[in-house]
């Protein structure tokens, strides 16, 4: 074994208490360090993920107390696969904002990186760990890092966006918390896989109402419909690749948990119903209330909850193939989302009110930049042959199988909502003419490289889908296989 | 590697290598431009076996690749057309913006309509057809006029069809466990009655709404006349009979096991001849030569459809030579307009008369694809409108017989309004200095009025491959009885007992006409238009003797009635109520941060309350 799952979280942890202390050595390392540690994470969570197709997954104890008294990390294709999506995006995140700040300060750039990393270690940690209170303690990491890097461009509006965060946040804080509060008391245990071995012998009311507690507590940071009001003002007022982090790497780990829940902890039918309906309606209103948007990236924030609607129908489902589509719809949305938060926050860059009517005429000025957003708009729709187009159809064919014909049929309808507002900007970002007062900004090369990355992996996967589908296909098999997520786990006693 | 993904291969590579020579040498750029369209289509015309499969597994997903001999018809006009369009868009582009972007574009259309024609499966042939509908969605916006309502009401009606062929699509993987189209076609019959009923409904919608298909039909006006003419001559041309192509493989392999098929069918002939009578209508009204040609293009596609839906023998086969007929006229006529447009700035039958003398060749082209277009002997037009009468009648269609009859002879009023507005008439001085086109863009034109010319002698040059891909479909063969049924043919099939009488008379025509110019050649003499006199009076140099305003202004007085209300005005109406709907949802947003706290404790309480009937034991 080339590390451990631990280090996951040790690093980027440390990273974040050492970034202020190494730059009083040198201001530079406050901008160097985070893309080390991020970048050696994404090595690390590579290499484990290729250990452990031939090992089996990794169940790390941590000190010593082995499960279900201490706290344990699970590195299963499932969750590597997530860690290794978190990971390289947090690495382009810090690639596209390395340059991106260096006309901030040196005083908020510090604050950015920590933030950044902390962010990162939250939702790494809520995929990676198998104990429910930890988990818990990971969201709260993710949220306080994601109030302060909303508010981080200190303005009315970011203010006013993070305390909207934070007071749903703190919503979903006691929540989690009487949920879980209900199961230790009835099962006096928060090991994830012993919850789920437990899970038979409890009351069934008491069943229903933790769920219910935990699954609103959840739904806010998984922006589900109607919890997720925060979503579209956090995602206008963060910086643009704080937007991208959001909506990539802290909604996957959100909707991680809420999956990890329904699927291995509870044994309850309903809830994957209650996940179609949710996802369904997520996924209509977020997208109807995209088209009449003014404001680009407020579109993009509502386009993100309705993909993770659409996920949320795919787990819904609740079939081999409902999982295979709603991880695909995951990892294609984080990696074309991304793409168009930062070709788009380049696109609206000189304003802050980032007005659509901003992007007029952008085609002539940032070609390559206003290409790859139009590249992501593509995908996004669902276009073949570029990524999006596979994860559509695994998810729709998933639910022709499950012979939900209706499902079908308002999810394509739905689409083309989607495909017209944002058609619509790629119309007029080069058919329209430039407004006179919209200066446009030139991408940083770091920027430049991050962008054609992503789209890279866009065309490419679009061509050649194969390169994912197999680890993808694991990664499903295991969430599907409960009994041997409680066997390999409650094993390592 | 097989040939044909290197056929494919080669198209996408040379849409990105010509999109990029730009940079250094545009005349590189249009050398590469032209190789990379002729290339391929001689590949394909020798290299490409017919029935060979190559397959390969994507995401998967077994996809196959192939050619059979009803695609390799719709690949001959494909091609044609794709070469041809292609060295005119070389003259028309010339020294015109965006020149690198509409070559890839173009050659993603042509890549992806010969996709769509290889594949064999319907993971394939869905990703072809969404390419072509993107790339030509890009060529439509591309002039920048208008791109928010004609090009996005083009894009949701591709998508509404296409995602009703993708609905079809995953029903079908649901029923038969793969996406091959053979074996759909084979377990079709086994399958439960609501399931037969609805795939194909769906599928037809898919196909309709790019063969503009009434009520499906209102993007193309917009879409045609807006695109660059010369990109526009392969859109109408080949790339709507693409709708065609796949409605017919519906009817005769699917519907035909269906017993409410004959029903379907008819519903559909008479919506094709719906379109027809009003998209005539509206082609007569218009006085924008590129807006009249694309009321006339869904009108045209609209017989189209009454054939290929009637779907007798004959009527098949007359509908699918009309839709190659179609190809190589409105081709033609797409590129007259692009010239005029080129060499004058407008395409405005109001402003522009009397090139007949400037641009004699484009004239000619003009003339002869308007005679095609009119259906008058003794060209290729006509031998398809005489399949479709005799068919029409042979299946006792009487009263669609009466419709396709009087759209017929409607369409003579715009095809005289196209003919008389740009060439004919007073020439005016504004127009004085107007040269011909340059040669790279008559020369296609011209080779595809000589193919109109050509199928009305020959018109089994093309009614054998349309045949042979009818049999390959599991079709009846029809060709060797066609002179049985049609009295248009003589008795071994393949020749239009017309046609030798018309070459007499018009033989003898001709040969008076060159006798009496040559022998009265001394005393010729060229007068302008203006060398008249009524009642003794002589007109003045700028007195306007052409009538060009207001154009057939009775008749569409008598029409009005009918013209009205268009389909258009509910679907923007629909429009409308949806986006004032959505306006609605957004305000469930309301920014209000208690709001949001309160919708959760609602939500909350909503799901404690529901807890036994949302999460049943």
């Amino acid at each position: 074994m080339v590390g451990s799952p631990v280090l996951f979280v040790a690093i980027p942890l440390l990273a974040a208490f050492l970034i202020p202390l190494m730059g009083m050595i040198w201001k530079e390392f406050v901008r160097i360090i985070p893309g080390l540690v991020l970048a050696y994470m994404l090595v690390l969570s590579v290499s484990l993920i290729i250990y452990i197709q031939s090992h089996g997954t990794i169940v790390e104890v941590i000190s010593g107390w082995g499960p279900p008294v201490g706290i344990n990390l699970v590195f299963s294709p499932f969750s590597g696969a997530l860690t290794t999506l978190m990971t390289f995006l947090g690495l382009l995140v810090w690639l596209y904002s390395h340059k991106f700040k260096r006309n901030v300060d040196y005083e908020p750039a510090k604050k950015y990186f920590i933030l950044l990393m902390l962010m990162v270690t939250g939702s790494v940690g809520m995929v990676l760990t198998g104990d429910l209170f930890n988990m818990f303690v990971f969201i709260e990491i993710v949220s306080i890092s994601g109030y302060g890097l909303t508010s981080f461009f200190v303005r009315r509006d970011s203010a006013e966006a993070a305390f909207k965060f934070l007071l749903m946040g703190a919503f979903a804080s006691s929540f989690l918390l009487i949920g879980i509060m209900i199961i230790y008391t009835q099962l006096g245990t928060l090991n994830m896989a012993e919850i789920a071995q437990r899970m038979p012998q409890m009351d069934y009311h008491m069943k229903v109402f933790s769920l219910i507690f935990i699954l609103v507590a959840i739904g806010v940071e998984a922006e589900t419909f109607p919890l997720n009001g925060w979503a579209p003002d956090v995602y206008t007022q963060a910086p643009g690749p704080i937007s991208a982090a959001m909506s990539g790497i802290v909604v996957k780990a959100a909707v991680y948990a809420n999956i990890r829940i329904i699927y291995t902890m509870y044994d309850l039918q309903g809830a994957y119903e209650y996940l179609l309906i949710i996802g369904l309606i997520t996924f209509i209103v977020a997208e109807t209330a995209a088209l009449k948007q003014e404001r680009l990236k407020r579109m993009l924030a509502y386009s993100s909850i309705g993909q993770m609607g659409l996920a949320m129908i795919a787990f819904g489902i609740g079939t081999k193939e409902g999982v295979y589509a709603a991880l695909f719809l995951m990892f294609s949305h984080a990696i074309i989302k991304s793409l168009l938060f930062f070709s788009g926050s380049y696109l609206v860059y000189n304003k802050t009110s980032k007005y659509i009517k901003h992007v007029n005429g952008m085609g002539k000025y940032l070609p390559i930049t206003a290409f790859l957003f139009t590249l992501g708009a593509f995908a996004i729709i669902g276009l073949p042959p570029f990524m999006g187009f596979w994860s559509k159809l695994a998810l729709l064919s998933a639910a022709a199988d499950s012979n939900l014909v209706i499902l079908v049929a308002v999810i394509l309808v739905v689409s083309i909502v989607e495909a017209v507002y944002y058609l619509r900007v790629v119309n007029r970002i080069f058919f329209f003419k430039k407004r006179a007062n919209t200066k446009p900004e030139k991408p940083t090369i770091n920027a430049m490289i991050a962008m054609l990355s992503l789209a890279a992996i866009v065309l490419v996967i679009g061509f050649y889908p194969d390169l994912v589908t197999g680890l993808i296909e694991r990664a499903a098999d295991d969430l599907m296989d409960k009994g041997r997520y409680i066997g390999e786990i409650l094993s390592k006693n | 590697m097989n040939v044909i993904f290197l056929i494919l291969i080669l198209f996408l590579v040379g849409a990105i290598v010509t999109a990029f020579a730009g940079k250094w040498s545009s005349l590189l750029q249009d050398g590469l431009f032209i190789l990379a369209v002729t290339i391929p289509a001689v590949l394909f015309f020798t290299q490409v076996e017919m029935n060979q499969l190559v397959g390969w597994t994507r995401g998967g997903i077994h996809l196959e690749l192939g050619l059979t001999p009803f695609s390799y018809f719709f690949a001959i006009l494909v091609l044609l057309l794709g070469v041809a369009s292609a060295i005119y868009s070389v003259g028309f582009m010339h020294g015109k913006a965006r020149k690198s972007y509409y070559y890839f574009n173009y050659l993603l259309t042509i890549m992806a309509m010969l996709g769509i024609l290889f594949s064999r499966d319907f993971i394939s042939f869905f990703v072809f057809w969404e390419i072509m509908t993107w790339a030509s969605y890009l060529m439509v916006v591309m002039n920048g006029t208008r791109t928010q309502e004609i090009g996005i009401k083009y894009f949701v009606f591709s998508a509404i069809g296409a995602y009703a062929m993708l609905m079809a699509i995953v029903l079908i993987h649901a029923q038969t466990g793969n996406f091959l189209i053979q074996d759909f076609i084979d377990t079709y019959p086994s399958l439960a009655h609501g399931r037969q009923i609805l795939i194909p409904i769906l599928l037809l919608v898919g196909f309709s709404v790019k063969a503009a298909v009434m009520p499906l039909h209102v993007w193309a006006p917009g879409s045609y006349a807006y695109s660059p003419m010369s990109f526009t001559s392969v859109f109408s041309g080949a790339l709507s009979k693409m709708g065609i192509y796949g409605m017919v493989i519906v009817f005769v392999t699917l519907l035909s096991h269906l017993p409410e098929g004959g029903l379907i069918r008819d519903i559909i002939a008479w919506m094709g001849a719906m379109t027809a009578v009003i998209a005539t209508l509206w082609a007569i009204a218009q006085d924008d030569a590129r807006k009249l040609l694309a009321y006339s293009s869904v009108g045209q596609l609209g017989y189209i459809v009454i054939a290929v839906a009637i779907g007798t023998p004959m009527a098949m086969l007359a509908g699918l030579f009309m839709a190659f007929m179609h190809g190589l006229f409105k081709g033609a006529l797409f590129m007259v307009v692009g010239a005029v447009e080129k060499q004058t700035g407008t395409t405005d039958f109001t402003k522009v008369t009397g090139l007949i003398r400037k641009m004699p060749w484009t004239f000619l082209t003009a003339l002869i694809s308007i005679i095609a277009l009119a259906g008058i002997p003794p060209l290729g037009g006509f031998i398809g409108k005489w399949m479709l009468y005799e068919s029409l009648i042979l299946s006792d269609h009487y009263l669609l017989v009466i419709v396709a009859f009087f759209s017929s002879t409607a369409a003579f009023l715009y095809a005289y309004k196209f003919l008389f507005g740009f060439f004919l008439g007073q020439e005016e001085e504004e127009w004085a200095d107007v040269k011909e086109a340059p040669i790279t863009m008559l020369i296609p034109m011209l080779a595809l009025a000589v193919g109109s010319i050509l199928l009305g002698a020959f018109p089994q040059l093309i009614l054998k491959p349309i045949n042979n891909g009818l049999i390959s479909l599991g079709f009846s063969d029809s060709y060797g009885k066609l002179w049985e049924t049609s009295t248009l043919f003589n008795e071994w099939g393949d020749k239009v007992v017309l046609q030798p009488i018309i070459y007499a008379i018009m033989g003898v025509f001709l040969t008076t006409l060159a006798f009496t110019y040559f022998r009265n050649r001394k005393r010729t003499r060229y007068v302008s238009t203006k060398d008249i006199s009524t009642s003794g009076e002589i007109p003045l140099a700028h007195e306007n003797l052409t009538f060009k305003e207001n154009f057939f202004q009775p008749f569409l007085r008598a029409v009005e009635p009918v013209m009205k209300k268009q389909i258009d005005w509910y679907y923007r109406e629909f429009g409308a109520g949806l986006e004032a709907i959505f306006n609605f949802t957004r305000r469930i947003y309301s920014g209000n941060g208690q709001t949001y706290a309160l919708y959760a404790v609602i939500f909350l309480i909503v799901l404690l309350l529901l807890n036994g009937n949302l999460f049943g034991q």
